[in-house]
């Protein structure tokens, strides 16, 4: 008779070399994203704006009496300002249930057990927020290049504003990542992901009501570094060498911007443990 | 002698004001080890420093050789189960499994199989495919059993595994623990159920209020214990007569009568034991029907090491 050997037998395969752990959370995430149908409709919707560009763009190449629609490095900037709504609305719906459904089902403490790091562990979440913010400023803002270039047959366009491409990544990259962060950090704090929606819907609505207050008030715009859409259009604005449109310095705006960040991320190393201290 | 699985040198943890683990310098042996204490004792804050979820205020801890904070790559060669439940409800077991074992650097098939025998381990691969929201006690405490041991670690760290689960469940868990380390790997597991470690092993560690009380095996430890006095409950047919021999004695610390039954306390219990069968062979303090002594179960070991 056979004796059969009921041993455990050692794991022999391989396994992925450490560091790349946040590449198997924002994989997840992203999967998960995009299995919810509602979400897909957002994403859609937020190319609207693409759509009825990429026309006029085509317009403007191709029939003489549309000249006056013709793209300018402006064009850009509106494109931009115009996507503002969807990217909140994505970083809301992307964002807001990445760490706090974590920290409500206790996965914290699980996940931190395993070969991942703190830093990987929110790579991974902002990766996954950051990728579909992406996907509706940078990629329909770089294909809207690409088809005036295509429309018009000719290289002209980019050749004489050559600053747009690193203009529109560096402009969407700051926008992607001032959003993501910030929604993140948010969802951080909380178990509930309607309650850190409703925190960042509260901090963009009430930073720019509080600018817009004191604008009436002072009756300038000198202090629109309290709102954080204010302080993201200047800085844009001077990204795309257009007119800055208030009359903050830059560089304040920009450190406006830049504190947002760090204290987002403060925020994300001081909750995203595995065990939670209370004293 | 073979290195420890975990060696702990003054380690000490602080929450604010509170004191979880208080200066514990320890050795844990391979094999299965229980770390027994009460509620708040500080098990879970050392199961915590051990698999690199807390940092130390002060002294150090090196598991499997190495330092354990801040090296999660060290991670991969520990399971670790933690006392609450850490799921998502609407996963089913194997997704959960899977999503768990790409953290620890599996993919594709390999993560598939892995999952697949860690399921089939805790006996849950028929309910593989249910939600875990769906899963009674014992089938949670065993997802969460499977996920430890899913990427085939050298060391599992358990935190009070058999809380919660009915007799056939605990039965189950207490097979998986023990088969593991047949194969030569390593358990550390709490519990503030003396019962429970028992059933697994006799290498025990105690803990109460962030201090190590005593550690080693069962019996080193009941050799504590006989320094301290051991209570013998005696039903005699007359139980006067008895009480007033054994007072004779002079390691008879305390008597008491209840219930029909002499109560004794005694400084050294070997004598009293030799002496007490000598006294009932020859009936001269009337028939000994039955000697029971709550000291030996480790519930009574656990009370005076706390009590002392």
């Amino acid at each position: 008779m056979p004796i059969h050997d009921h041993g455990y037998a050692r794991y022999a395969g391989t396994r992925r070399p450490p560091g790349r752990a946040w590449a198997v959370i924002a994989g997840a995430g992203i999967r998960n994203m995009l299995s919810a149908r509602p979400f897909l409709f957002v994403l859609l919707f937020a190319w609207l704006q693409f759509f009825v560009r990429a026309v006029m763009f085509y317009l403007a190449a191709n029939v003489p009496q549309a000249d006056v629609i013709a793209p300018s490095p402006a064009t850009f900037r509106e494109f931009f300002d115009q996507q503002g709504f969807f990217v909140f609305v994505v970083a809301v719906y992307a964002g807001t249930g990445l760490i706090a459904n974590d920290r409500r089902a206790n996965a914290l403490q699980i996940y931190l057990a395993k070969p991942l790091t703190r830093v990987e562990y929110v790579a991974g979440k902002l990766a996954i927020v950051m990728a579909f913010l992406v996907l509706v400023t940078w990629a329909p803002a770089i294909l809207l290049l690409v088809l005036q270039t295509m429309f018009t047959g000719s290289l002209s366009f980019v050749r004489e504003h050559a600053f747009l491409i690193p203009a529109i990544t560096l402009f969407a990259f700051l926008h992607v990542l001032l959003a993501s962060i910030t929604v993140l950090a948010l969802s951080s704090l909380s178990t509930s992901p309607r309650f850190a929606g409703m925190l960042y819907a509260g901090a963009v609505v009430f930073s720019e009501a509080v600018f817009q207050t004191l604008r009436g008030v002072t009756g300038g715009s000198g202090l629109s570094w309290v709102s954080f859409s204010a302080s993201l259009a200047q800085v844009g604005d001077v990204i795309f060498r257009v007119e800055p449109r208030y009359d903050t310095p830059w560089g304040v705006s920009l450190a406006a911007v830049a504190v947002v960040i760090a204290v987002s991320a403060w925020v994300l190393a001081r909750r995203v443990r595995g065990v939670e201290i209370v004293t | 002698m073979s290195s420890p699985v975990i060696a702990a040198r003054r380690l000490s943890k602080w929450y604010g004001q509170v004191i979880g683990l208080n200066d514990v310098t320890v050795s844990i042996p391979p094999g299965i080890s229980g770390l027994l204490g009460p509620n708040g004792a500080g098990k879970s804050t050392l199961l915590k420093l051990v698999t690199g979820q807390l940092r130390p205020s002060q002294g150090r801890v090196q598991v499997l050789g190495e330092p354990i904070w801040g090296n999660p790559e060290a991670y991969r060669r520990i399971g670790y189960c933690p006392d609450h439940d850490a799921f998502y409800e609407r996963m089913t077991g194997r997704d959960w499994l899977a999503a768990l074992l790409g953290l620890s650097g599996f993919e594709g098939e390999p993560a598939a199989r892995a999952a697949e025998r860690a399921l089939e381990t805790v006996g849950l691969a028929a309910a593989a495919d249910r939600k875990i929201g769906g899963y009674s006690k014992g089938m949670r405490q065993r997802i969460k059993l499977a996920q430890a041991i899913a990427h085939d670690p050298e060391l599992l760290v358990l935190d009070e595994p058999l809380a919660g689960l009915d007799p056939l469940g605990r039965r189950r868990v207490i097979d998986v623990i023990k088969a593991w380390a047949r194969d030569g790997r390593s358990v550390v597991v709490s519990s503030h159920v003396l019962h429970e470690i028992e059933l697994m092993t006799s290498n025990i560690l105690l803990l109460n209020n962030g201090r190590i009380l005593a550690e080693g095996n069962v019996h080193q430890i009941r050799d504590l214990i006989d320094e301290h006095p051991h209570t013998v409950r005696i039903c005699a047919d007359d139980p006067r007569r008895l009480a007033r021999h054994l007072l004779g004695y002079p390691h008879v610390i305390a008597m008491q009568l209840q219930d029909g039954a002499v109560i004794a306390q005694t400084s050294r219990p070997d004598a009293f034991y030799s002496e007490l069968t000598a006294l009932a062979a020859g009936e001269e303090a009337g028939a000994v029907r039955e000697v029971t002594s709550p000291d030996d179960n480790l519930q009574a070991v656990f009370s005076y090491l706390v009590k002392h």
